[in-house]
């Protein structure tokens, strides 16, 4: 299940998101060798992550098993910040738009010879369940170029925002992708599962 | 922000791409977009499963402009099984250049030749793996090609997008309970596929163009497809406008 972690509930996720700030340091510093983001303490936590960033964490149990990162446009993000050159239009901003980062499943739970994994695939799930329960109908993308053939099958409306550049020896675009009611049907129909992915809390705890 | 004039271009062939109403359109844009660099040829396939009678490799090919002589012959001799380039498909992730694929086997330099004869002389392929995980590329091609270092880039993107329309096109299921429009929907249908826009449909029909959008999207969600000429073209395919 996809469990999103706000100021709201975080005090009860105290545990877990120790957890993801590890598995991030695992995934991106250990493995992908963005040695910018390496810290002491193998927390790799960074000055996005503020009480604005929505996290999603995929969780078999207690244990967290892959995580997801929301930010909003209207605040300093990886595009407007880090990544500028990427985009070579105006910049969208906007409260329905906001930028996917930190995509990551743990190395135990990736599968041998499947592109998508499935715990990728829930956690992009949860992203647009909750988009489209608070009026989000974009995300903004940083990509190697090839992942937009699965953006446009996930039936994602890609919108590139500039020509890829070379980074690190990949080519990586920018790129808004519009979704909707269709782009949810189509996940589901990838999971083979037509239930919400996201836990549900009791309304108490949310509001 | 200044606009290179090829961003412009780029973005243009892209937002046409993405109002394609088939896949033999998208082809043709391809084409259209990369004449300049001598491209004469597309095509895009999925890697038939090795073992695959070859009278069923049509069916892997997502869109071809190739000479019709060649095409028959490439897909009626099993080619794809032997084609270097396709072979490389399978073990490189990375557009690369034929030039740099040598034949390595006497039916691959047979191939290889008898494409010369068709004029088809350089390429270049694209691999990319789809959502189900299988292998397939996107190749362009011609007598000679030759494309600057820096528009490489925007290239593959074009490329890249075109594959994902493919696909997209491709995935839909054509055997299956015909869909049912609305009265509402036939008509902003039937006016669309007139070439009316929004506002002149809404202005005979007598309702807001919003009213008119919702319409077509809910036609086009019916008939599962990817845009408005898409939407145009299933629907007089099935009949459900004339």
């Amino acid at each position: 299940m996809i469990h999103i972690v706000t100021p709201a509930n975080a005090h009860r996720y105290a545990d877990a998101m120790e957890q993801a700030w590890r598995l991030r340091h695992d995934i991106f510093v250990a493995e992908k060798g963005w040695t910018e983001l390496a810290r002491p303490d193998g927390r790799e936590i960074d000055q996005f992550d503020t009480p604005h960033a929505v996290h999603f964490l995929a969780m078999e149990g207690d244990a967290v098993i892959g995580y997801s990162r929301l930010l909003p446009t209207t605040r300093p993000h990886l595009l407007s910040d880090v990544l500028p050159q990427l985009c070579e239009v105006e910049r969208p901003v906007g409260p329905q738009i906001w930028e996917w980062t930190r995509q990551g499943v743990a190395r135990s739970h990736r599968s041998k010879g499947r592109v998508v994994n499935p715990v990728s695939i829930a956690l992009l799930t949860g992203i647009v369940e909750w988009g489209l329960a608070h009026g989000v109908n974009s995300l903004l993308l940083q990509m190697p170029t090839l992942y937009m053939i699965h953006v446009i099958q996930l039936h994602f409306r890609p919108q590139p925002l500039g020509l890829p550049v070379q980074i690190a020896g990949e080519e990586i675009m920018a790129a808004t992708a519009r979704f909707d009611a269709r782009t949810l049907a189509k996940l589901r129909a990838v999971r083979g599962d037509s239930n919400s992915v996201l836990v549900s809390e009791p309304a108490y705890l949310v509001a | 922000m200044p606009h290179s004039k090829h961003l412009d271009r780029t973005f243009s062939v892209l937002r046409d791409l993405e109002r394609a109403a088939a896949p033999d359109e998208i082809a043709r844009l391809l084409v259209d977009a990369f004449t300049r660099y001598g491209v004469s040829y597309v095509m895009a396939g999925i890697v038939p499963t090795p073992g695959l009678p070859a009278r069923r490799h049509a069916g892997f090919v997502l869109t071809s402009t190739m000479p019709e002589g060649w095409a028959r012959r490439y897909v009626t001799r099993g080619y794809a099984l032997h084609d270097p380039t396709v072979r490389r498909l399978c073990t490189s992730a990375t557009p690369f250049d034929w030039s740099t694929v040598p034949p390595d086997t006497p039916i691959a330099s047979r191939i290889m030749n008898e494409a010369g004869e068709f004029g088809i002389r350089a390429g270049i392929t694209i691999p990319f793996v789809t959502l189900d995980g299988e292998p397939g590329g996107i190749s362009v091609s011609g007598d000679r090609i030759e494309i600057d270092p820096a528009e490489r880039v925007a290239v593959n993107l074009v490329a890249t997008y075109a594959v994902g329309q493919l696909l997209l096109m491709n995935s839909r299921p054509s055997a299956q309970a015909p869909a049912r429009l609305s009265p509402r929907e036939r008509e902003t249908l039937q006016w669309a596929a007139e070439g009316k826009t929004d506002v002149e449909i809404g202005m005979v029909m007598g309702i807001t163009a919003a009213g008119v959008d919702y319409h077509l999207r809910s036609a086009r969600a019916k008939l599962d497809t990817v845009n408005r000429a898409h939407t145009v073209a299933q629907a007089l395919r099935a009949g459900l406008i004339t």
